[in-house]
């Protein structure tokens, strides 16, 4: 897949995940350009529908940040995007979606590199797997409902 | 290995004329602005360091204060004020009583009131015994020929007696150095052939003094080398011609003319170094510990007195002549007795051998291949 | 449907920007994007003519919404609301594109790094389309303060929030007042007696009738928003005491490290190696001894225990080199033939009079070691020759040997690490900590006692190592935020949080045990749950959760995230 530059779309909570993506840029920590962040107040929010609309728009993949578990500014909003993120998988699957395609991470405001150090990853992860094909089959799926 | 430190060394320096050494937190500027720090003798830094340490002997062997000629940038760009450069002068002193093998440099360096001593009792016995002498041998009213008061003949004996004996007290102190910097270092290997090959250096330091002219300020070094080669003069005139010198009242030209050149030499140098000490004019001159002020003073008071028998023996009265000979030799030979193997004189063996130990050194460690760096001092 | 015209505006923040994305471009890209009727590149946006030109540019064209391609909106969000409010629009009209922080500060490649800023670009525009107008809020600001710990930084705060007259509830967790100072003997650089400092404290908050001092007592729940705290305090009976609050100070310090995993050291099994605490305790006392009740002919003090180092903790304590050197002078007065040696990795001698400080330790003759950095130096046995009780080899660094010095006491600088508690009082208090267990401030620069918490501060040693001065400082400091808003009376709060369209509740009562801060409410007689607004943080657990999407988080609505979705991709 020379050349292949694929379109993540990231979901970063406010207080920790999207801090720390600040942080890495104060501090100059330099990665991948294939991510486009949207900002939610936390991880709870992230509703699994952004998920795949997202897919659907044709992202190459979907990153979702949130604070580590036991550190949400909400108390545990972070721990109902945990729980939701598994259901979400299993319904992915059944549309042949890989499973690097869709990742959740914790990221502390603090953790600026670790920010970069995912991007990187998940944007070598997406190189490697190509372009996602599913987009034709989950708009007709989508359009069936 | 480990090497024990002792905290008390840096009191034992002090009484040698270190200062402010405490104050010293290791920027390195010293050894950035000094033109003679080179691989492997980094200083003085380094020796700053043995010493706030305590690390007797590692200073001990250490060259570096000799490779200094105290030209005193370093002390003036110390942001600290640490002194460095007085304390490569303080290590020198140190060194030379670790040199001596009498312990007599100890006690003259570190209390002034001997030293006094020591000169009084000498000049006082100088005066006694060549008064004895010249009374029981001749007149006080006559210069020179039979019946003289001080006849050169018995001066000339006297000088190559007393020579001897302090060349020998010396050439042990010397040797001792080399022992302590050279010889007792097992990892140093210098072969005779490398000592043979190198033996021109001691010339060349001697005299010339080619490493101090090589600071970046050349005036320190025009009064020293002028100093030093008069002082050379009056030593060879005196050692081998002593009796032609004496001779008079007519004026020998081809031999007095050296010898006013050089009284004149030495007269204006340590004048000037006098008033420098006064007046602190420039940072080597800033601090003088004790000796430094005597052996000046009495360097001038014998070239002085020196001169002025002379003269008077010229203009006919060797009356007066007589008795500034007398007070001359009261100056000359507690100088000399004080000076040459136990403190300041010393340094005129002890510089061109160290120039010459530093150069064996790195040749050595070169031939046996290991980092120069690395290595030294032991 | 209304007729959006949108302004977009890409700053170049100087060079900050423009040196790796075209502003040019991204605001021409941003001009062909429906909807928008003005798309500008200006040097600085924040500044007054840049702000001023998009007030006229929102007067002069009747723009209704805005986009701002610029940093972070963490860092200007606040000041562009502002400039729309002046321009006479609701300032929620507004988005933020951050083409800084995530994008020219962290990218290199001119092309991608471009194509990334006009997708951010285009994301904010179809995004700002669906942005609603929202009428501020306003809460009461209740007048009392929670200060938690009675050290110096917690005693300073509440002294200067009580000595203008507002009341203050100071909750210490030991039996006494005066925290980890009260165990010091003189302060660094200028020798001021810590007894003296902390008795003045303790008195006046003693005497003061606005300080109520619960002592032996801790934090047992807190509720509520800034303003409108309710928290309860533990006190040693076991009681649980309601206290309404309107701002809380955090100022639960420090804990001295423990150095017992220090092995080298051999602490806890030689009596002869002690640390900082404990010397400061013989200071104050005023007697120096060895384990064997003799002056010590040798003082060794090594920096750094702890600290700088891998395995325990990384960062600088901060006041440890200032104390070692004040111990030196301690040493050197109280036992004057003593000889002191210091040893240390870096000196760190920052701030007002401690670099004078540091020189005036060598002028008493204080001797210095510099050992390298996550080595450690070891203690030995004294030969039968020395005549101290042990000796320390070192690998001085200044002068590349392997030194052994003699000592008969090891004082041990301990660091400052974060309390075991820390964790405890951040979920209480909801704030967080940094991997070091430090609570993080709001920002490190513009905002360091402010957490993200509004209504909740920190000062002193529980937000980082710091010094006296700077922890008093920075009590002050948080006393001054909160009397601001005691002046002011009423609160803004942000406008943004969840509503229950009423119509589309099927009455199910998921989201009433989600919310995190009770704050829905279900009505059993209409069958239907509401929000109640002032309660409400916008986490937006519930309006992802309502199955029948009958939840709308303000602000961030399903339909702008979708449309930023779009604009993206």
């Amino acid at each position: 897949m020379a050349g292949f530059e694929p379109k993540i779309v990231g979901f970063l909570c406010n207080w920790c995940s999207y801090t720390g993506a600040d942080l890495a840029g104060t501090s100059r920590i330099k990665y991948a350009a294939n991510l486009r962040v949207i900002r939610t107040m936390c991880s709870a929010r992230i509703d699994p529908t952004f998920i795949l609309k997202a897919l659907l728009e044709g992202a190459d993949g979907v990153l979702i940040c949130g604070c580590h578990p036991g550190d949400c500014h909400y108390v545990e909003g972070n721990y109902k995007a945990m729980r939701r993120y598994p259901l979400l998988k299993r319904l992915l699957d059944d549309y042949g979606i890989e499973n690097e395609r869709v990742q959740l991470e914790w990221v502390s405001a603090s953790e600026g590199k670790r920010f970069a150090e995912v991007v990187d990853n998940m944007t070598e992860q997406i190189k490697a797997l190509g372009p996602c094909k599913v987009r034709t089959s989950l708009a007709f799926d989508m359009a069936e409902r | 290995m480990a090497v024990q430190a002792d905290p008390r060394l840096v009191a034992e320096l002090e009484t040698y004329g270190a200062q402010d050494v405490l104050k010293c937190y290791h920027c390195g500027n010293c050894t950035a602005v000094c033109p003679f720090s080179k691989e492997p003798f980094i200083f003085p830094r380094k020796s700053m360091r043995y010493l706030q340490m305590g690390l007797r002997e590692k200073l001990k062997s250490n060259l570096e204060p000799w490779l200094c000629y105290y030209c005193g940038e370093c002390s003036e760009q110390c942001p600290r004020e640490a002194e460095p450069g007085e304390t490569m002068m303080s290590m020198r002193r140190w060194l030379t009583a670790q040199y001596d093998f009498t312990g007599i440099s100890n006690l003259l360096y570190r209390s002034w009131y001997m030293e006094l001593l020591g000169i009084v009792i000498l000049a006082a016995a100088t005066g006694l015994g060549f008064y004895a002498y010249g009374t029981a041998h001749g007149s006080i009213h006559v210069y020179d020929g039979a019946n003289a008061f001080l006849p050169s003949s018995f001066i000339h004996a006297f000088d190559w007696t007393m020579g001897s004996i302090l060349g020998t007290f010396l050439l042990i102190n010397c040797l001792r150095m080399w022992w302590i910097t050279m010889g007792r270092d097992p990892r140093v290997k210098v072969t005779p052939a490398m000592y043979a090959r190198r033996a021109w250096l001691l010339l060349l330091h001697f005299f010339t003094q080619k490493r101090y002219s090589e600071c970046d300020r050349k005036g320190p070094w025009r009064h020293h080398i002028v100093l030093m080669l008069s002082y050379v003069t009056m030593l060879v005139l005196i050692m081998g011609f002593l009796p032609l010198v004496q001779a008079g009242p007519k004026v020998n030209w081809w031999v007095h003319a050296l010898g006013y050149a050089a009284t004149a030499g030495l007269l204006v140098t340590v004048a000037m170094a006098l008033l420098g000490r006064v007046r602190k004019t420039r940072t080597h001159y800033k601090h003088s510990h004790e000796t430094d002020w005597i052996f000046l003073i009495m360097l001038f008071y014998v070239a002085l007195t020196g001169i002025l028998q002379h003269v008077c023996h010229r203009l006919g009265s060797p009356y007066a002549a007589n008795v500034l000979y007398l007070a001359h030799l009261m100056g000359v030979v507690p100088m000399l007795v004080l000076e040459v193997p136990f403190s300041k004189w010393a340094h005129m063996c002890y510089r061109p051998l160290a120039m010459y130990f530093s150069h064996l050194q790195i040749d050595a460690l070169e031939a046996q291949g290991r980092d120069v760096a690395e290595t030294l001092p032991a | 449907m209304e007729n959006h015209k949108i302004g977009v505006y890409v700053c170049n923040c100087g060079t900050n920007i423009n040196k790796v994305v075209d502003c040019e471009s991204v605001a021409s890209h941003a001009l062909d994007q429906p909807g928008v009727v003005c798309a500008k590149s200006y040097k600085y946006m924040c500044s007054n003519p840049g702000q001023e030109m998009i007030i006229k540019d929102i007067k002069e064209q009747g723009l209704n919404r805005v986009v701002i391609s610029a940093c972070s909106p963490r860092m200007h969000e606040t000041t562009f609301r502002g400039a729309l409010s002046k321009a006479g629009i609701n300032p929620y009209f507004l988005e933020m594109a951050n083409i800084r922080e995530q994008c020219s500060w962290v990218h290199t490649d001119l092309r991608a790094a471009t194509d990334k800023a006009m997708d951010l670009t285009r994301g904010a525009v179809r995004r700002v389309v669906h942005h609603e107008a929202l009428e501020k809020r306003f809460v009461d600001m209740c007048p009392v303060t929670l200060v938690l710990g009675g050290g110096i930084t917690g005693m300073s705060a509440a002294l200067e929030l009580a000595e203008s007259g507002n009341l203050v509830y100071l909750v210490e967790k030991t039996g006494a007042l005066g925290g980890n100072l009260a165990r010091v003997d003189l302060t660094a650089p200028y020798l001021d007696s810590a007894r003296d400092l902390i008795r003045e404290r303790i008195l006046r908050v003693k005497a003061n009738p606005n300080i109520t001092v619960f002592l032996d007592s801790r934090l047992d729940t807190l509720d509520g928003y800034v303003g409108n705290f309710k928290t309860m305090i533990q006190t040693p009976t076991g009681e649980k005491v309601p206290v309404d609050v309107g701002s809380v100070v955090v100022a639960t310090g420090y804990k001295p490290f423990d150095p017992t995993p220090v092995k080298a050291f051999g602490y806890g099994t030689n009596p002869d190696v002690i640390t900082s605490f404990e010397f400061e305790k013989m200071l104050r006392s005023g007697n120096i001894v060895t384990s064997k009740g003799k002056p010590p002919r040798y003082v060794t003090i090594i920096h750094c225990v702890g600290s700088r180092s891998e395995e325990f903790h990384p960062y600088c304590s901060r006041v440890c080199c200032m104390t070692a050197l004040k111990y030196g002078q301690e040493v050197k007065s109280a036992l004057p033939e003593a000889f002191v040696y210091d040893l240390y990795i870096d000196m760190h001698a920052f701030g007002k009079g401690c670099e004078d400080f540091y020189k005036q330790a060598s002028t008493i003759r204080t001797i210095f070691l510099m050992y390298q950095k996550n080595t450690s130096p070891q203690l030995l046995p004294a030969g039968p020759k020395d005549d101290c009780g042990m000796l320390l080899r070192v690998d001085d660094r200044l002068c590349g040997e392997e030194v052994d010095i003699p000592t008969d006491l090891v004082v041990l600088m301990v660091g400052m690490e974060a309390r075991e508690d820390s964790a405890e009082v951040a979920r209480l208090v909801n704030i967080s900590r940094d991997r070091d267990g430090w609570f993080i401030e709001s920002h490190p620069k513009l905002d360091p006692v402010a957490t993200t918490t509004e209504g909740v501060y920190i000062a002193g040693c529980c937000q980082s190592p710091k010094d006296i001065n700077e922890s008093v400082a920075q009590a002050r400091a948080a006393s001054a935020r909160i009397m601001a808003k005691i002046a002011k009376g009423r609160l803004e709060v942000d406008a943004v949080f969840a509503e229950v369209t009423q119509d589309d509740c099927s009455g199910c009562r998921v989201c009433n045990d989600l919310c995190p801060y009770s704050a829905i409410e279900f009505d059993p007689d209409a069958r239907k749950s509401s929000v109640i607004s002032a309660k409400c943080k916008a986490c937006g657990a519930c309006v992802t959760a309502c199955p029948s999407a009958a939840i709308k988080g303000r602000h961030f609505t399903d339909e702008q995230i979708f449309a930023q979705i779009e604009g993206v991709l």
